[in-house]
């Protein structure tokens, strides 16, 4: 995780501190590949939950089906867990992280 | 065989035989139990009021870690964190959409509104997603290595009777998808 945003100190002390000074970084949701989930499920979990178009949702789960994850959403951390808890409670395999970690 | 779900003016209904809704019964109540959590909630009743779970620990059966994954990679302290903070409602979540839908078993036919069929397909992906581990699929040919054994004669031993559970379980998710995709507004 990068420290280099926060004032005054070499060492990270906190890391929400750090979090916090880093605005300009957002968070993002990602869903990952698996065997089980059916793809029309995928498909309307992103439709129902984000709002999403028929076309985009079908072409983030599409991303998901062929490159194994897709960053499904982004945001302020706070909103990065409630989807990543949501996606969970669908049975999605979701994680949430800074969009600058790889 | 049933005939699956169809939306229709009334909304999104099934035919099921008494067989297969046992079936789904009996499924729904095992995820269940499953997903109860070991440690009381009167331990702390603030505690288990703002969904906090103090003690929770990384599942050690796979299906249930599947249930509850770890929301973030590669940091185990940060996902052992979010998962005490989160872990318990997520149980009660999915156990709530598990009852919802065990509850719409006992109508015949089968007629769920909106929410109603939105539980009923969480429960039935959490059921799937149970039978999948169980049967060890990791990737996307061992689910299609499945596909052939849809008949109650097909089924010779343990994993090809679950491998039957699973397909009539995502033969009835599939009908049920289409049925709830036809119900959004185009957009």
């Amino acid at each position: 995780m990068s420290v280099a945003t926060l004032p005054g100190t070499g060492t990270q002390t906190d890391s929400r501190t750090a979090e916090q000074t880093a605005t300009d970084v957002p968070w993002v949701v990602i869903v990952w590949n698996d065997p089980v989930n059916l793809m029309s499920y995928v498909s309307y979990v992103f439709q129902s939950y984000f709002g999403y178009s028929e076309a985009k949702a079908n072409q983030l789960m599409l991303q998901v089906h062929n490159d194994g994850k897709s960053v499904v959403a982004t945001g302020p951390r706070e909103e990065a867990e409630r989807h990543t808890l949501a996606m969970h409670s669908y049975g999605l395999w979701a994680t949430f992280q800074k969009a600058d970690q790889s | 065989m049933a005939t699956g779900f169809k939306l229709t003016r009334k909304g999104i209904t099934a035919q099921l035989e008494p067989g297969e809704r046992s079936l789904l019964r009996g499924l729904f109540s095992d995820v269940t139990t499953m997903l109860e959590p070991e440690s009381a909630a009167h331990e702390d009743p603030l505690a288990a009021m703002v969904g906090l779970d103090a003690s929770a620990e990384v599942p050690g059966d796979p299906a249930l870690l599947r249930l509850l994954p770890d929301a973030v990679r590669e940091n185990d302290a940060d996902a052992l964190e979010f998962r005490r903070l989160t872990e318990r409602s997520l149980r009660e979540g999915k156990i709530g959409s598990l009852r919802a839908a065990s509850l719409a078993l006992e109508s015949s036919p089968l007629n769920l509104d909106p929410a109603q069929a939105r539980h009923f397909a969480q429960a039935l992906n959490d059921v799937r997603l149970v039978l999948g581990s169980r049967l060890g699929l990791e990737t996307d040919e061992d689910a299609e290595a499945l596909h052939d054994i849809t008949e109650p004669g097909d089924a010779q031993n343990v994993d090809e009777y679950l491998a039957l559970v699973y397909n009539f379980v995502t033969w009835l998710q599939e009908t049920l998808m289409k049925a709830l995709l036809d119900s959004l507004p185009r957009r």
